[in-house]
């Protein structure tokens, strides 16, 4: 039921208009004789108005038409609200400012009826077409937030291995780009680690993928949990292949990193009857750094000598960590 | 003295009294407001008369409220006198029909 609001000192003229109006099959009409009671009508509601239209006479002691059409204009909760100048003044000027002030109509006194019930008809139209686009503009906004929700879930979940949680080899591949490109841009360190499950294939072979996937699970786990900074990434490199992104360290750094890994794998006694290493899982690393401002070596080249000193370990005995730069 | 034949609207048919009530204050409040000169009061009742005067049937007191209005803007005090003599006249002539 549109609801419509007239403000008027004279009591004749907003009972007249009012009884006009319900006669034309407006009967939610609401009469304030004063522009500062008409605002605590319009404010009655914390949120947004449920007033239709104001009918705002312009002469008026106090506050007057102008200033209070001004005021409801400036209202964030209350701007949309159409406002039908009442006037029984024919100076231009006043029309024109009520214009300015925001009116989009006025209705000259005394009344014709016809002129005010097609006047007070466009604006509850106008008002019903804005209140059908508000309403749409808010589904499409919810749909929009639930959609950038799923798109969040979705990247989350692109860039996560599905077997251990911790992040996947794009994932990888991205954020070891977007750190060399920073420390290109910075002169920082940039160091990796790259390390292998000692004998993960006897460690299914002997357990079964099961017993496998599980050692992984773990394994990915005890990395995550050893790394301490915010911006280091472990990552599923492939297999039983992971590696770890360590911004703005140096090799030393890297390589204590990659102990206390090993180390705590080690500490973990999680059993592998059948590796020749020892009868539980280890690891071998292999760590690289660069300081990729200086230029002296490429990206593909940084992870290249990481695999080097994995295969280093691989044939020196293998549960250890190496680099084959020089530290 | 001739009467003045009202028609009014049946749906504003119980607004009646209090309008003619109204009325009466207004002119008394007139009377007052032109023996202190204060045409800016007689000024206001004027533009409202003129307003609402016809949409209750009444045409003539929309007619003498655009007449006060325009005196009053002007400080004409005899102008004032003569229109309020004649609402005065009016409303103690009229014969309301409602349809």
């Amino acid at each position: 039921m549109r609801k419509i609001l007239i403000v008027d000192d004279s009591i004749e003229s907003s009972q007249l208009l009012k009884r006009i109006l319900m006669k034309r099959g407006y009967p939610n009409i609401i009469l304030s004789h004063s522009a500062e009671d008409a605002f605590n009508i319009l404010h009655a509601n914390d949120s947004i108005s449920d007033i239709d239209l104001v009918l705002l006479d312009i002469v008026m002691p106090g506050m007057d038409g102008i200033e209070a059409c001004i005021k409801i204009k400036q209202d964030v909760k209350l701007r949309d609200i159409p406002i039908i100048m009442v006037t029984g003044m024919d100076k231009s000027s006043v029309l024109e400012q009520a214009f300015r002030a925001g009116a989009m109509d006025y209705i000259k006194k005394p009344y014709d009826i016809l002129e005010l019930h097609a006047r007070v008809r466009n604006a509850l139209n106008l008002k019903r077409e804005m209140d059908k686009r508000k309403a749409r503009e808010l589904e499409l906004l919810e749909v929009t937030e639930e959609l950038k929700a799923l798109n969040t879930v979705l990247e989350q979940l692109s860039n996560i291995d599905g077997l251990t949680g911790v992040a996947n080899r794009r994932s990888f591949d991205t954020y070891l780009q977007s750190e060399w490109d920073r420390a290109c841009r910075t002169g920082d360190h940039l160091s990796i680690i790259l390390f292998d499950i000692d004998k993960f294939k006897l460690y299914n072979d002997t357990y079964g993928h099961q017993e496998g996937d599980d050692c992984l699970k773990r394994i990915a786990q005890i990395c995550k949990t050893a790394i301490k900074r915010s911006n280091d990434l472990v990552a599923r490199y492939g297999g039983e292949e992971f590696a770890v992104v360590l911004p703005n360290t140096e090799l030393q750094g890297a390589l204590n990193i990659a102990e206390i890994i090993r180390i705590e794998i080690e500490n973990q006694k999680i059993p592998h009857e059948s590796s020749p290493v020892e009868n539980y899982v280890t690891i071998s690393a292999g760590v690289a750094t660069a300081c990729p401002k200086k230029g002296n070596i490429t990206l593909e080249q940084l992870v290249n000598i990481a695999d080097q000193g994995l295969y280093f370990c691989k044939r020196n005995g293998r549960n250890q960590v190496r680099s084959i730069q020089p530290n | 003295m001739s009467t003045f034949s009202i028609i009014v609207d049946k749906d504003l048919e119980d607004l009646i009294p209090s309008f003619l009530s109204n009325r009466t204050k207004d002119i008394i409040t007139m009377k007052e407001a032109l023996e202190t000169r204060n045409f800016e009061q007689i000024r206001i009742i004027g533009h409202s008369m003129k307003g609402f005067g016809s949409g209750y049937g009444f045409d003539y007191v929309s007619d003498a409220g655009k007449i006060l209005e325009v005196a009053a803007k002007e400080s004409n005090a005899v102008v004032i006198q003569e229109t309020i003599l004649k609402l005065e006249d009016y409303f103690a002539n009229i014969k309301i029909s409602f349809e």
